[in-house]
Formats: structure tokens, sequence, C-alpha cells
């Protein structure tokens, strides 16, 4: 244990060493009590008392341990027992260190109590050691040597060897590997958010060959779907939104380009490195993409700098108050701190905000760090790229009459509209006497109060009235021809069918990204500290910098900071996508491993911090963080690492009371967690089935249709597609407007989209199971489903029994479910009323309306079945 | 060995058991029927769904008696100034603009934003008056719930440790700063069970969003079984949606469907049994589907007399939100809905506090007097405990534009009902509103208390997980006010 002094040689130093005072400097007598003492130091003091300067102490060097802190000495070489650091540590006395921890341990306080009778000698070698950055998540990964457990062969991975060493560790022993039948319903679930086929899984269980589950994995690695399904994660990590939020939730028309390029880049297995660097800075590090060529395609390497910079879409759908729009500077303090936040949480995994008001105790990030951090973003602002080459802009113009067309058919419409109304004011006025009417038509500011009591019936009159119901018939008429007009001029406008690279039928605007970009060097609004992070409240200006509690060794010299100048996003980026980071990798594995086997090894994902948890498999931790950079920082290799491994196939219905009480939450993952589907896969999930799931790629939000209860008043935000088939798109693609979330969705946990979310709640409540049994979407995807069934089985009951347990459950049904449910469709096609079932889908017309209806409930019956939302 | 301290719901694991063992032999029935009102087994069975070794939900006898036996917890998210509502401060006051005295040091104090020592005292611009016949001292921002000073129970000794807003809510809502452990909802839940079959038994509403600040946590069951977590109803628009049942599916064809669909889930449990959500999602389908014809009457105000909607603010536009927020929860009261959690959002006056507050008491104060009265003239105020409270008080001194910070060293709440002698103030602070320092009272206290008075022991009301009992108190709670509370002032 190279780690530890074994007590009894510290016992024997407590003999040999006579308490003796003195300011001694490394003695050669006793190099192991000094170096074992910087260790507990280290472990116990230094993660506040070292870079932070907790109490004005810096206990990292014997010097400055010497001076002491604000509070006076700490030390007295030669006398523990009256140091006050020591007695500290040993909670003698009103201090207690560390704070709200019991004392340090008997083997620690000896080691301090001995090192400091024995005169505080220093190693200088392990003092070098120790300027380390003090907290674990701050030093870069070492790559720890593999457990030797490796020859159980439950052991078929690295990954495996550190899970069973620490399961040992622990006394805990691993589960049972699942069933093929649940993990290839995992796999999939997990890997691309929709279940397997039938074929598909009867082809899996009839794969005798070794290679079956690994070939399984590989293939869905290749499936487009995969991006689709993992790109969701990030977005809830950036907190993606297709609005704004507050009370305006105004609309961001072209935030859907940032969630097409993620899925896109996922499909790709883009480096993560790159990945980030195009989201931070993908503007500043390919800057060849600021004109398009003049040509009506764009070459490949131009487009693949597009791209890149529509990455940085990432700083252009943040929660954004319009009402504040009249203090420039709060809307622009606002959107730097949510920047700079999300920034934080998203890639660097700590979360940096706490220090916008002021320096707080446990947190290394200092409130200069905060804004210096901000600083960074200092000279960018959103800009509306376009997506469309200068040629095609100007061919798009050749048509613009047709747009001032539409514009005029507008104001005719509107013109007429106002005639109306003056009509129906002059007709009403003569229902009233000549005070009220003479009243009202008074300059509001100039009635007295008696005649703004005279003018209110008349106004109320006028406001009552509904345009619609007080046409004449030759109004009428002309109102048609009018709307008619409107609608003509609207189609005569040419769709923008756009280059190679967009995808786009527009009217009235031109495809465009919303991306990040720069403020002229002249205009450029400066980013000040702030007094308790009150915008009008300026301290110094900031000066852009990397976070120096982080930086502090993977930026020693400070030359990614000297470097920035005015292209600042691309040395954070540089500088987070160093392969000895600290925290990028490590935060990024943490991630993916959370998504795949239910809680991470530090489950506080967007916090690294000290406020954060500690990890539970730290060494796993740090191999897979340096392994994803050994392997090109690639994803598709971290889920195959981990979906390969013994640990990812484990039983989760294993049930050992023992590993229960040792480990309830299975931190030390003793078997495998069970998952409930999120609600864009539960969505995706329930179209599978019946059917209807529309797998069309990218493209402007769908929005499905929704009950009126259901929109209420935001109806009008809710604008439906109109292409029915397009309705029924997977759950990513579902408009996501801050204030108004998809009903479903909003049941079943989905994100707020205020600031990132690392790990999305998962509640148990009844309106979850109200939207299965009542909701109208329910319904007619059962009907979609019966007669999915139907199609392909005719009017044979066991035939849709088979097939459904197969669609909805992906196994077939045993034989006492069998019976029961031809049982259920006999008795609920005798008892239903049949006289409401009126609206049954195509393709159940084929058989007798009560066996369809029957069909029907057994179908929405399946969708609230536990198993078809949870995965073992 | 405590009786109280228990696998309690392990037991429902045994329900198949159970139900074999049961006289009549309905080992062979689908064991769904238990928990179905529609049962011709009726009175046998809600027998049985009333033992509480079957479900986790069934109404459970107190530790010992107690008035109390629902909770409206108030909860003013931000955390309001003591200063400007509760706790009265002349000197305060006097020394207003002027620096710290000495004899006040905060060395060990911390604040969120601002150091004490470089700060001036602020005193309160909101005048107090004396109410009642107890002649409780209470500011304007109050006066509506003024009327019924009598009734109330100020404590003035409020305090805890933690001054950033995300571990305090935590703490004032769950008895711990971290992310993760039962809310006081799902407590009370577990110790108490439901009296209402037909509604969720601890439901939550916001007059802002559930996320961020207050979020899912606060109302979540933690370690507990999952059954335990609130649900949250939106006060506005169609209030719990989905309620109505297709055209095509009565509630008898639904019946008959949620029979098969529960049979099929508890087969599917068996081989899962030590997974509380599924348990928690089987019988959420049974009080959805009792729902249907519980929660539309529940949400139906439209046919409460017009003082009453008046009492609630409902004719104000400011206080409309919160108002129905109030009347809703009378009419969960009245239906035997354990614990309703409601939240004021916005009470971080770090800006210009005494405009703040104004804010959010022309939005509160009418309703939280509605409800107070309400809960009164029905006699539903002596068994129901009402507590108001925010996650810590506000500094003394100032921040900023005539803003205060964020202070738990000394903060102040108060309660009614569940037979609280009101009239009365428990514990105070220093001159200057700084330090709880008579009487103090910590947010273990304040949950041993209400625990109290609703005939739970908090040391005995435990759970276990990861290797111990755990309570709602943790290890603290020994300032137990229940006895005062309850004596004539």
């Amino acid at each position: 244990m190279p780690d530890r002094v074994p007590l009894i040689i510290i016992l024997l130093f407590s003999l040999l060493l006579p308490a003796v005072a003195g300011t001694s400097e490394a003695s050669e007598a006793d190099p192991w009590l000094a170096k074992a003492a910087l260790k507990v130091l280290d472990r116990n003091c230094l993660a506040c008392h070292g870079a932070i300067l907790q109490s004005g102490l810096d206990m990292r060097q014997r010097d400055t341990l010497l001076r002491g802190g604000e509070g006076g000495p700490v030390l007295i070489p030669g006398n523990a027992g009256e140091s006050r650091m020591f007695m500290a540590a040993a909670h003698v006395g009103e201090l207690k260190m560390p704070p709200n921890e019991p004392p340090l341990s008997e083997v620690d306080l000896e080691v301090l109590r001995n090192w400091i009778n024995a005169g505080a000698p220093w190693d200088v070698a392990g003092a070098a050691k120790t300027s380390e950055p003090s907290w674990w998540s701050f030093r870069k990964p070492q790559r720890p040597d593999l457990p030797k457990n490796s020859t159980d062969s439950w052991v078929q991975t690295p990954i495996d060897a550190f899970v069973l060493a620490r399961l040992e560790e622990k006394g805990l022993k691993p589960a049972p590997r699942a069933d093929r039948q649940t993990l290839i319903r995992r796999a999939y679930f997990d890997l691309i958010g929709l279940p397997p086929t039938p074929e598909q899984v009867e082809g899996f269980l009839l794969d005798s060959s070794p290679d079956a589950y690994e070939r399984r994995i590989a293939e869905l690695l290749d499936s487009p779907r995969y991006g689709e399904r993992w790109a969701r994660h990030w977005l809830d990590v950036v907190r993606y939104a297709d609005s704004s939020g507050y009370e305006s939730d105004h609309y961001y028309p072209n935030a859907w380009r940032y969630r097409d390029y993620v899925i896109k880049s996922f499909n790709d297995d883009k480096p993560y490195d790159r990945f980030l660097q195009e989201q931070i800075a993908g503007d500043e590090l390919w800057p060849d993409r600021f004109e398009l060529p003049d040509s009506r395609t764009i070459p490949l390497k131009k487009m693949e700098y597009l791209e890149a910079r529509v990455g940085t879409g990432l700083y252009t759908f943040g929660p954004e108050a319009l009402e504040s729009r009249q203090y420039a500077e709060q809307l622009r303090a606002e959107e730097l701190m949510d920047w700079a936040d999300t920034t934080g949480a998203a890639f660097l995994g700590l979360t940096v905000g706490c220090a916008r008001c002021h320096n707080h105790k446990f947190d290394p990030i200092t409130q200069r760090d905060y804004y210096s951090f901000q600083a960074i973003f200092e000279n960018s602002r959103q800009v509306e790229m376009s997506l469309m080459s200068p040629i095609q802009e100007v061919s798009r113009n050749i048509d613009y009459p047709a747009v001032v067309a539409v514009e005029e058919a507008r104001l005719a419409y509107r013109l007429f509209e106002k005639k109306v109304k003056e009509r129906v004011e002059e007709e009403k006025k003569k229902e009233f006497s000549p005070e009220v009417v003479a009243a009202y038509e008074m300059d509001k500011d100039e009635r007295s109060s008696e005649q703004e009591e005279l003018a209110k019936p008349l106004g109320e009159a006028i406001r009552l009235v509904k345009l619609d119901e007080a046409l004449t018939e030759p109004e009428r008429e002309q109102e048609q021809e009018l709307l008619n007009r409107v609608a003509r001029a609207v189609l005569k406008v040419s769709e923008i069918e756009g280059s190679n690279l967009v995808r786009y039928a527009g009217l009235l605007e031109l495809p465009r990204a919303s991306v990040l970009g720069h403020f002229e060097p002249e205009i450029v609004p400066p980013v000040h500290v702030l007094n308790r992070g009150q915008f009008a409240e300026k301290k110094e200006r900031a000066t852009p910098d990397l976070p120096r509690a982080v930086s502090q060794t993977t930026d020693p010299g400070g030359i990614f900071s000297a470097a920035m100048g005015s292209r600042r996003r691309k040395q954070l980026a540089l500088w987070l996508s160093r392969p000895d980071h600290p925290l990028t990798a490590r935060v990024m594995v943490n991630r993916i491993w959370q998504w795949h086997f239910g809680q991470g090894f530090v489950r506080t994902p967007n916090d690294f911090g000290r406020q954060g948890e500690a990890p539970s498999h730290p060494q796993l931790m740090d191999w897979l963080a340096t392994e994803f950079v050994a392997r090109g920082w690639s994803m598709k290799s971290m889920h195959w690492l981990m979906m390969t491994s013994s640990a990812y196939q484990m039983s989760s219905l294993h049930s050992d009371p023992e590993a229960r009480l040792l480990d309830p939450d299975n931190r030390f993952l003793w078997r495998m967690n069970r998952s409930r589907l999120e609600a864009e896969a539960l969505w995706d999930a329930m179209l599978s089935a019946a059917g209807t799931l529309n797998l069309k790629m990218y493209g402007r939000p769908a929005v499905p249709p929704l009950s009126e209860e259901e929109t209420g008043a935001q109806a009008a935000r809710w604008p439906v597609v109109a292409v029915a088939e397009d309705q029924y798109r997977r759950g990513i693609y579902i408009l996501a407007q801050r204030n108004f979330t998809f009903p479903m969705f909003e049941a079943f946990d989905n994100p707020q989209s205020a600031v990132s979310c690392p790990r999305r709640d998962v509640t148990t409540v009844a309106p979850q199971a109200l939207w299965f049994l009542n909701n109208r979407i329910a319904l007619q995807q059962a009907g979609a489903f019966a007669a999915r069934l139907v199609s392909k089985n005719g009017e044979n009951p066991e035939g849709w029994v088979d097939d459904a347990w197969r669609l909805a459950l992906h196994r077939p049904p045993s034989n006492q479910e069998k019976k029961e449910a031809l049982e259920l469709l006999a008795t609920r096609a005798r008892r239903l009323k049949k006289d409401r079932w009126t609206e049954l889908p195509d393709g159940l017309e084929t058989i007798p309306l009560r066996k369809a209806a029957a069909l029907t409930e057994l179908c929405l019956a399946l969708f609230n079945l536990n198993e078809f939302l949870y995965i073992d | 060995m405590n009786p109280f301290c228990c696998h309690r719901y392990a037991k429902v694991n045994s329900r198949r058991e159970f139900l074999s063992k049961w006289a009549f032999g309905f080992g062979t029935l689908p064991v769904i029927h238990l928990l179905s009102r529609e049962s011709l087994l009726e009175t046998v069975f809600a027998e049985a769904a009333r033992d509480s070794a079957v479900n986790p939900l069934a109404p459970k006898a107190p530790h010992f008696p107690a008035q109390g036996k629902n909770v409206v917890f108030i909860y003013l998210q931000g955390g309001a100034s003591h200063v400007d509502t509760l706790d009265p401060k002349p000197v305060l006051s006097r020394f207003d603009g002027q620096g710290l005295p000495d004899s006040f040091t905060s060395g060990d104090l911390n604040f969120s934003n601002i150091a004490a020592e470089e700060s001036k005292l602020m005193g309160s611009e909101i005048p107090f008056r004396q109410y009642g016949k107890s002649g409780l001292e209470l500011s304007d921002i109050l006066k509506n719930v003024a009327e019924y000073a009598d009734d109330l129970a100020v404590i003035r000794s409020c305090y805890h440790e933690s001054f950033v807003h995300g571990p305090a809510a935590n703490y004032l809502c769950t008895g711990s700063i971290l992310t993760g452990h039962p809310s006081v909802g799902a407590w009370v839940l577990y110790g108490l069970g439901s009296e209402n079959d037909n509604l969720p038994a601890f439901m939550a509403m916001t007059d802002g969003s559930l996320s961020g600040r207050t979020n899912k946590n606060h109302i979540g069951p933690g370690f507990l079984p999952a059954i335990y977590q609130g649900t949250q109803l939106k006060p506005e628009g169609t209030l719990i949606k989905d309620l109505n049942l297709p055209r095509e599916i009565q509630l008898d064809d639904q019946r008959a469907l949620l029979d098969w669909i529960q049979k099929s889930n508890e087969r599917h449990r068996e081989s899962r049994p030590d997974d509380t959500r599924l348990a928690a999602r089987i019988a959420n389908y049974e009080l959805a589907f009792r729902m249907q014809t519980a929660a539309p009457e529940l949400v139906d105000i439209s046919k409460e007399p017009e003082y009453i909607r008046q009492m609630y603010g409902l004719d104000d536009e400011k206080s409309q939100k919160f108002g129905r927020m109030c009347l809703l929860t009378r009419r969960m009261v009245e239906r035997g809905v354990r614990f309703v959690h409601l939240i004021s959002t916005d009470w971080d006056g770090h800006e210009q506090c005494v405009e703040n507050h104004w804010e959010n008491s022309r939005k509160t104060d009418k309703p939280i007097a509605g409800l107070l009265g309400d809960l009164k003239q029905r006699g539903l105020l002596e068994s129901t405990l009402v507590v108001c409270i925010g996650e810590f008080g506000r500094t003394p001194f100032v921040q900023g534009n005539r803003g205060r910070d964020h202070h738990p060293y000394g903060f102040s709440c108060w309660l009614a009902g569940a037979g609280i002698q009101g009239g009365k103030v428990i514990g105070a602070t220093d001159e200057l509103g700084m330090r709880a320092i008579e009487d103090k009272v910590h947010v273990h206290d304040l949950h041993a208390t209400m625990l109290s008075l609703l005939g739970l022991d908090h040391k005995g009301h435990t759970f276990f997980f990861q290797g111990r009992d755990r309570r709602l108190t943790d290890v603290g709670g020994d300032n137990d006010l229940s006895k005062r509370l309850l004596q004539a002032s």
C-alpha cells in the first residue's frame, strides 16, 4: 500500500523522534513521515486551503503554512498539541475541520501529530506533486492498470474488470446475464430508441453464432435511427427548445437546424472533440465559410464548414425574456449568463453560475473567473446566416414581385375590413343618444369622467360586434373575393428549393440558420464583473480567460488565454478539447455511461465540482476517459465498449436481498437498472407498434394534432402538420416550445429546457395513466395497431394476439396470456357498445365491427402495460 | 421493536399470499378487484384495502391521537423577508442606514451575495400593526391574513445553515440539503395514508413552473416507495387533462380492460418484486380510474358562490391565480386530500425588496386569508395544519437597490389550524433580526412539530434505507413545539 504509512512505522518514528522545536527543512532522517503528512494534508485540507485559499490559508507550501491564515498561525513546529491545525483536525476545541465532517482518522491524526512534533519537515518532491489541483476532477485522468481479477470468466472487457473489482470490494456479486429476448429489446431501445421488429428479434434468437449480439450492436450503431435517439440526450444537456419561454415565448424559427446538426453529428460519429469545437467555435475555427461561393452548388469542404457553424446554434435558442428588451444591457447580461452557464454545465461539467454573484465558499470558480469566462463570449453575438449562396438569393428575387403582390392583396383585405368596421360603428351609434355619441367621439384624454361613463356602453356595444356576423350579403361576396386574392397571391410565390444542403420549402422568408458571429470591434459591449450579479452594478472590466481553478495545470503558461485576441471561443474550444483535459472526456463518458446504465459514476453529471458527487467507480471512469481520447473521441466506440461488457448484459430481474441491503441504489452495479422509456421513446414505441411511425428525418418541427382541451388558448401556437403521414414522426422532431409542451411528453417528464438538464426526472403519477387510457391519440394509435394486425392475419384472433405481443412487447405471448387475451377479445366483442364505435381506422372494416372494436381495446390495453414502457 | 419503522411496504408483496389465506378463498380471483370500488365484493374488499399491509395508501392510525389530519404547506419560494412581514424590528429601523454594530459581528455568517460588515442596516418600510385579541404584530404585507391573527402561531426563531436557494429549498421541503430525499408530503403520506381513494393524496400547485428552483424533488418520494410522490396540478386551463373517457369507451368497458391490464401488470411484477415503481404504477391506474369521476367535481369551481370567490380574491386579476390555487386547496382538504403543497414563486427580493413583497402580497394575501377563513367557517381548520414559510428569510441589511439578501440564520414562519391555539409568538431574533436567539427552531424542529401535530413521532417515523432508519428530521428535531402550540396562550 504505497498510499498509507503503516501505523507501526509512524509509532516507531514517534518513539525515535523527540519532540524537538525548530523549523528544519526537509530532513534526511524522516522522509516517510513528511511524505505521509503531506498526503494527509492533500486528502483532507487542500480542497479548501489550497488553490482557493479558504480563510487566506495556503497549506500547499511550508512557508505559507507557517504564515497561517486570517485566523492567525496554525502550525507550531514541534508542538502538535498547540498547533491549531492539529486541534481542528482532532476536533479538540471550537474550530473543527474539515467542516461538518468527523475528525480525521486515528491513523491520520497520528501522522499529523508526529510530523508536527518532529518539526514539520517538508517533503520537497512530494510537495511538488501536491501543487497539482487538489480537487480530483481537476487533475488529469491517469490511466489505471486493469484490476487483476480478469481471470474470472465474467470479465469480458476491461469495463468488467473494474466493475467486478468494485463489487468484490463491497462484498457483492454480479447478476447473471439477461436472457436474449431481454437483451435485444434493451439494446434496441437504448441505442436507437425504437423496438426491434418481430423479425429482428426472431433473427437474433435463432442466430447461434458467438458474435450474434456484437453484430447487432454494430448494425444498430450504423442505423440513422441511432443519431435520432442519442441526439435527444444531448438536446437535454444543451436546453434545446423551439421557443424562448417567459411571457412572450417567441418562436425560434431556425432552432431545428441545430437539432438536425446534432442528429447528423451522432450518426457520423463525429469525434467528440470536433463536436465540441464546432458548437463552441465553429465560426472561429473554420472561418472559411463566411462567403458562400457564387454558384448553385456548394463544394463539399464548404458544406462541412457550414455545418460546423450551425453547431454554434447552441447559443441561439436559450431562454430569453422579450419584455426586458427595453433594457438592452440586461438582456445582454442574461444572454451571457445563459451562454456561460450552459457551456460550463455541458462541456466542462461544472456549475459555474453560482459564482455570478460572489465567490462561493466551496466553489472553485471565483467570481472573477466567472466573468472572465463570460468575457470569452464578449465579442460574440447571434447572427442569421443565409444558407443560400448569393446567386441563389438573387434568383429568388426574380420572383420578388410575387411577394409584393401578397402584401398588396393583404392590404386590400385590411382596407375592406376597416370600411366594414366604420359602417358597423355608424349603425351602432344610431342606437344611442347624441350625448353618448358625442362623448364616444371625443378624444379619450379629453373626456371628463362623466363622459367616460357615457361613452362606455357604446364602446362596449361596438367591441362586442363580431365582424364576421355583421357582413351584408354583398360584403360577404366581396370578402370572399379578397380572401381568394390573398390565397392566390400566396400560392404564386415560388417556394425555395435551396441548394444541395438546404432542405426547405419556404414561403416568404429565406432559409437561414441562427448561429454565432461577432460584433464589429468598435461596438463590442464590454463585459464587467458585476456586483452581486446585477447588470447595473458594474465593477472592473473582465479579462477573457479560462477558469483558473481548472486551467492552472492544463494551461499553466496561460498560452490559450494569451492567444484569445478577438477569436476567444476558438481558444476555449481548443483548450477544452485537449486530450489531457481533466474534465472534458470524463464528463462525457460519465454522461454516456448514465444514458446506458441509468446512472452515472458521478450522479451530478453537470457538476464535477465540489458540490457534486464523488464517482462510484473513479478508476473505471478514468480508464474510459483515457480510452475515449485514445479512440479518437469516438462516441460509437464508447457505446460499443459499454454495451459489449458483461456489466451491461446483466439481468435487471436478479434479486439479491443482501445486495439490496448493502447497495439499495445499485451504485456498484450488481445488476442492470430497469429503465422507464423517456417520453419520446415511449411515443416512438407506441407508433412503432401501431405501424404509423413515419421515419422521415430532419426538417421543421413536427406538429401532431391535439384536442382543443389540450391546446386551450395555445391553439394558434400549434400549427398542425398538413400532410397526414407527416404528423406522426419520431418524438425528437415534435415542436418543443418552452411554454407549451406536447402534453404526453409533459406527463412523462420531458425537461423544461430552462437550463441544462443532465438527467431527467422519472415520476410515476396518475395523470400518466389518464393519458394512455383516455387520450384520443392513444386510442387512434390502438386502432391503427388493430388494423395492422388485421391486415396481416385477416379474421384470425390467434394471429392477432401472437403478432400483437411481438409488436408491442417484443416477445411471443405465453399460453396463459394468449388464452386470457382471446377471452378478453371474446367478452369485449359481446359487451362493448357497438354504436359508439363510429370512427374505425382504414383496414378494420374488413372484419365485423364488434371484433374490430374489441381488438382495438386490446391494443389500447397493451399500451397500458407496465411491460410496455419498462425495459428490463 | 418499533412498530413504525418498517418495511410495512414490503408486505404489499405478499398480497397474493394474504388473499389466498383469506377465508373466502379469493386467491383465485383477479387480485385487482381489491382496489376496485365497482366490485361486487366491495364491502369485503374495501376492508381489505384499508389494511395497510395490503394497500400502502390505506389510512393508518397515527402514533398518538392528534387533531391534525391534513396539511396545507404554503411555500414562499425565494424567501420572504421576516423583518418586513412577521418579525417587527423597531431597533433596526432606528439604526437604519448605519453599519452593523460591533456587538453583532457576523463573522460566522455567510450570505449569498454580500458581506454584512460592508452593508448598512435597513429598517422595514412596511408598517406593522397589532391585530386581534392577542395583539399579534404583523406587517401590512399580511393585512388580510392578519384578520386571522388569533388563529396564527408565529415562529420568529427559525434557522438553518444553508444560504443558497437550491439546498435551502431542499432542506425546507425534504429535510435534507441534498436532492433525492423524500419530501415532507411523502413522509406524511407514508405515515398516515390517504383518506380519499379517488384523488391523489398529495397534490402540488405552483403559480410558476415546477422546474429549476422549485422542482419535482420538492414533492418527490425520494427513497420512499414511488407511490408516495406528489402529483402536480396546473392551476390554469384544464387542471387535470384526459379525465374524459373517449367516446367509444364507457366506464364499465374501461373497468373490464383495466382488470385485464392490472392482472397482466401483477404477473409482470411478480418477478420484479423490489421495484416500487411498478407497484406505484399499478396503484396509479386504479387511482386514475377513480379520478375520472372524482376529479372533475373537485376542480369544478363554477358552482362556488360569489362571496366565496371574492374571499379568495378571484375577482382581482392579480390574486386570481393564487386564489384559484387556494380555493382548490380547500376543495381538496374537504375531500380528504392529505397534503397540499402550494408554491408562491418569486419572493427573492434582491432588488427593491419592498416592491417585490408588495407585489407578492397582492397575489397571495387575500387568497391565503380566504383559505384560512373558509376552512375555519367550515370547521376544517381544526383538523388542517396550515404552514407558511420560505426557504429562508432576508437580511436586515441592504443589498443593492433596497434589496435584501438570503438569510437563513433567523427568520419567521406561521402555522395555523390542527388545534393550534393562535395569537401567539414563539421565539425571537436579536434586536436587529440577525440571528434567532430565543427558542431556536431549526428546519428539523419545524418538521418534527408538523409531524407531531399530525400524531406522528418524528423519531419513530422512519424508513430503512442505506444501512439505517432514515427520518425526515435526520438527527435533529428535538425542539418539538407542538405541545406549546396546542396550549392556550
